[in-house]
């Protein structure tokens, strides 16, 4: 089979998993012993004002009508109304008013364990059992073993007491206050997005030319970051963990191959059987695992978001449920189910660019 | 082994030669013996559970055929409510005839003649038996049915629950009198210090099988000795009393090799042996092990009981000495005086007495949880982790195994469907879904069976199932396409019987080792449930409200809350990734740390 046609098929295939995961969300929603309308008035309401609610819902009609308008709604991205979080507003709205912090969040979450995890692992790869193999190894292995829920509430309690630790673990040398490093920030607010300004623009004059360039602020820009590192670090635990177990395998297996003993044999340099022959293929099994786990943040920024009070989508999605907004749990699921099953093709599509070798199965 | 001793069954090599087995069934006797009550007493705690479960199954049902009738009409109520029948007694049935009942009812009511497929027969024999046993425990006063004065008195239902109740009678004399080794009653850690105006009044150490023996001034505790030493020694002899077990389970599986096994080597000899150097899955193993004995035995390992300290703390009194006198007080009272609220004086820390003469191995909690005892929290919750963890890791093993092989030997359309529906569920975000979930089904009857734990387990199963079926579709494909499978066919074997004989044993070790990987994943997501305030319901315990409960206090002097509970769950849950991390390179050489299994792990994904 071609590639195209084995990615026709790829997409042909998500039609029915995409409908069949919303079906599944809609059964929970509306079969499961959730009542909305209880969940709009609360208790204690008159049977007469819930009957109306019911009707203006449209609740009250046969289940596969409110099926069918469900799944059409969905996939015409008309997403409905919330009804609690906010009345009357469009789901979409609040879901593209929350989305900037959740993405800036996961896009840091992603991009530190690459940084972290990715060459540890390979320097645990090329010096196999040796100190720092065990150490890294060992230490990637615990990292992983952490629940984020608790390695968010040690690294708040500790970052907002940071003066105190930092004293105590220098013996009174050095006084490390992290919300005034820097760049001064509070700690358990959502990190400010507001750095680049789409709309507004700064002229500047270079020589006599006039050119207008995004207005920029570098000091919000560092404030975002910082702010958002350390539940970025807290929910990139787990990949930064998993990347470096597979990062060392990928490399021990690669050094380990018959063109690198080649190589070697012909005399290349060390620096260079590792950066050429060594690197880019040790690389390959890495990028499944590393959109894998692009989703698996997914799930859990609802618990970052709510330890470090950042109101994106997974807080979005954590109050929706609780309170029984059942549209905008409908429509977030929709959405990630959606960027799921898209980034699962992706990643296929990728795999198959990286290493031809893979069959088209 | 002569060809006579091949030819016998295992029972008839035991007959053989008997000496070995009974001496291994001896030493599994007396251990048995010097905890006898307490094994009662969890027998006990199982027959508790029935009647929720009969009760709450009657409830659920009857939402889910409400349901079915509120939202399709009569005609599709009525079908969906029989299908739905149908389907949960055929699980049952399979599973009841499976488990429990050795020999072929068939054959022994000689129905091997009629025209239908003798499986299909006994399971509806099984499926219609356990239809009678359900409506009569549910429907207990069936004296009034008009029909069953012909039965005569006393009716079976009476019959039913009057041998319930006398083996619930006998089994609570039995806790009630044969002592236990390892229970609070001969090891007791709870006792005070008397002034030596009540010293009299209150003699030192406690009474062993009716002597009084003591070596400390305790009036109470175990010898005499401080409550926490006596807590230690209880912790000990339990983890003693466990490993001594696992010897000799160790022993027995060595007399089978040695004097019953049919064959002098198998397969399996090997993963022991790839077992017994792979120091990694032995660490994993011994945690596993530290886990397990934990959960089992939480009601002895707790400085105090759980009635005392999370359940009912204000029905339990106990003495102490203020001021040179001996004062009597509840728990409860007492609990909120000795709460961890983060300053030196109000702060009970690890390995520290509080105000009122107790022990608290790793401190206690805060006011938020009227200031508890830590460990008795934490040995509780393990028992709740564990349960859940198991039974959803027994309930997705086992769809996922039935699936892989109904997959791996029809394939084709079979496989697509499965495909798409576990590409479904797994395109639903885990920790969302179970959020979801457990929101959507808090009210539901069935949240009320072990404080919604089961209702957990059940999520965890129904959204856990793809990524074992995925982990052992490779295996089973495998297995599919060999010679042996061929030859089944043509030998005209019923599909089920291959897939029970030749495929199942080559799958079940993969099960094993996903098993033991996942099961750190659903610890922690239980825990960051429970964090979230879902999932268990207070007061039942679970590590993650733990870790909720001490948020506040991570910086101070009471950093214990929050701090142990995560440690244990990293130590646990590392602990499992390394049992199967060893039983893959024990049962899987060739993988080698790579494959599947390395996303399968538990990460801390909660």
């Amino acid at each position: 089979m071609s590639r195209w046609g084995y990615f026709a098929r790829r997409l042909l295939l998500a039609i029915p998993v995409v409908l069949f995961g919303v079906t599944i969300t809609f059964a929970i929603l509306r079969l499961g012993p959730l009542d909305p309308v209880a969940a709009i008035l609360g208790p204690n309401t008159p049977p007469s004002q819930y009957a109306r609610v019911e009707e203006q819902l449209g609740l009250n009609r046969p289940l596969w009508e409110q099926y069918i308008e469900f799944m059409v709604g969905l996939l015409t991205f008309d997403l409905g109304n919330s009804y609690v979080i906010q009345e009357n507003t469009k789901a979409m709205t609040l879901i593209v008013q929350h989305a900037p912090r959740t993405l800036w969040l996961g896009f840091w979450s992603v991009l530190i364990p690459l940084f972290i995890g990715i060459p540890l692992g390979f320097y645990a790869g090329l010096n196999p059992n040796t100190m720092g193999d065990y150490f890294a190894s060992f230490g990637g292995i615990i990292w992983r073993a952490m629940p984020n829920f608790w390695l968010g509430v040690i690294f708040y309690s500790v970052l907002s007491q940071s003066v105190t630790y930092s004293e105590m673990l220098t013996f009174g040398v050095v006084q490390f206050q992290w919300d005034a490093w820097i760049v001064t920030n509070n700690i358990g607010t959502p990190p400010p997005l507001n750095f680049y300004n789409s709309n507004g623009t700064e002229l500047l004059t270079v020589g006599g030319t006039t050119i207008s360039l995004f207005s920029f602020d570098w000091e919000v820009f560092v404030r975002a970051v910082k702010m958002v590192l350390p539940p970025a670090i807290v929910l990139g635990s787990a990949s930064m963990g998993n990347e470096m177990r597979l990062g060392r395998t990928a490399v021990l297996e690669t050094i380990n191959s018959k063109y690198v003993e080649t190589a070697r044999a012909k005399g290349l340099s060390r620096r260079k059987i590792v950066w050429k022959h060594v690197f880019r293929n040790a690389l390959i099994p890495l990028v499944p695992i590393i959109l894998n786990e692009a989703f698996l943040l997914i799930g859990g920024s609802v618990i970052m978001e709510q330890i470090f009070a950042i109101n994106g989508i997974g807080y979005l999605f954590f109050q929706a449920a609780i309170q029984g907004d059942m549209p905008l749990v409908g429509s977030l699921m929709y959405i990630f189910i959606l960027i799921v099953v898209f980034m699962n093709i992706f990643q296929d599509f990728l795999y198959t660019i990286i290493d031809p070798r893979v069959g088209y199965e | 082994m002569s060809e006579v001793t091949q030819n016998r069954t295992f029972f008839g090599r035991i007959a053989a030669n008997p000496t070995p087995a009974l001496i291994w069934l001896g030493g599994v006797l007396l251990l048995l013996s010097v905890e006898f009550s307490a094994f009662v007493d969890a027998l006990i705690l199982f027959g508790e559970q029935i009647n929720p479960l009969v009760g709450g199954s009657k409830d659920i049902g009857g939402w889910y055929v409400d349901t079915m009738y509120d939202s399709l009409g009569f005609a599709g109520g009525t079908v969906m409510s029989a299908l739905g029948a149908l389907v949960v007694l055929a699980v049952f049935s399979v599973f009841v005839k499976a488990a429990f009942i050795p020999f072929s009812i068939v054959e022994r009511l000689g129905l091997e003649d009629l025209p239908i497929s003798a499986d299909l027969l006994e399971r509806s024999i099984v499926g219609a038996f356990l239809v009678v046993l359900w409506l009569v425990l549910l429907y207990e006063p069936l004296a009034f049915l008009p029909a069953l004065p012909l039965i005569g008195e006393p009716t079976l239902a009476q019959m039913v629950h009057g041998f319930a109740q006398t083996m619930a009678g006998i089994a609570d004399w039995v806790v009630a009198n044969v002592p236990t080794l390892l229970s609070r009653d001969l090891i007791p850690n709870q006792g005070f210090n008397p002034p030596a105006s009540a010293a009299s009044e209150y003699p030192a150490g406690s009474e062993i099988l009716g002597a009084r023996i003591a070596i400390g001034p305790y009036h109470g505790t175990f010898l005499g000795l401080s409550p926490a030493v006596a807590w230690a020694i209880r912790v000990v002899a339990i983890y003693l009393y466990a490993f001594v077990w696992l010897v000799w389970v160790w022993q027995g599986y060595k007399t089978f090799r040695r004097h019953y096994r049919f064959a002098d080597w198998t397969p399996r000899d090997d993963m022991i042996d790839r077992l017994s150097t792979h120091r990694w899955g032995q660490f994993g193993f011994v945690v596993v092990f530290l886990f397990l004995v934990l959960a089992m035995f939480a009601p002895a390992m707790g400085p105090t009981t759980t009635a005392q300290n999370i359940y009912n703390p204000y029905g339990h009194e106990f003495q102490y000495v203020e001021d040179g006198e001996v004062q009597t007080i509840t728990h409860g009272t007492a609990n909120l005086q000795s709460a961890s609220q983060g300053t030196p004086d109000n702060n009970v820390g690890v390995m520290n007495y509080d105000d009122y003469g107790r022990f608290h191995p790793i401190g206690t909690l805060s006011e938020r949880a009227n200031g508890k005892d830590l460990f008795t929290f934490m040995a509780d919750g393990a028992r709740v982790s564990l349960f859940i963890g198991l039974l959803s890791i027994a309930l997705s093993g086992f769809i996922a195994t039935a699936l892989a092989m109904v997959t791996a030997y029809y394939k084709g359309l079979a496989d697509l469907i499965v495909v798409v529906t576990s590409d479904s569920i797994q395109a639903l975000p885990g920790l969302l879904i179970y959020i979801l979930l457990s929101v959507v089904f808090s009210s539901h009857p069935i949240s009320n069976i072990y404080s919604g734990g089961f209702l957990l387990a059940l999520i965890f199963a129904a959204t856990g199932w793809p990524a074992l079926w995925r982990a052992i579709r490779g295996p089973a494909f495998q297995v599919s396409e060999e010679e042996w499978i061929d030859a089944a066919k043509s030998y005209g074997q019923r599909p089920s019987a291959t897939m029970r004989k030749h495929m199942l044993p080559y799958v079940a070790g993969y099960l094993l080792i996903y098993g033991s990987l996942t099961i750190g994943g659903i610890i922690i997501s239980v825990a960051a449930l429970s964090f979230l305030g879902l999932g268990v319901a207070p007061p039942t315990p679970e590590w993650g409200r733990a870790v909720n409960i001490g948020r506040p206090y991570v910086t101070t002097v009471s950093w214990h809350i929050a701090t142990i509970p995560g440690l244990m769950v990293v130590f646990v849950v590392t602990g499992f990734n390394a049992l199967g991390d060893g039983i893959r390179d024990a049962i899987d050489p060739q993988s080698e740390g790579s494959g599947a299994g390395e996303s399968a792990a538990a990460g801390g994904g909660g």
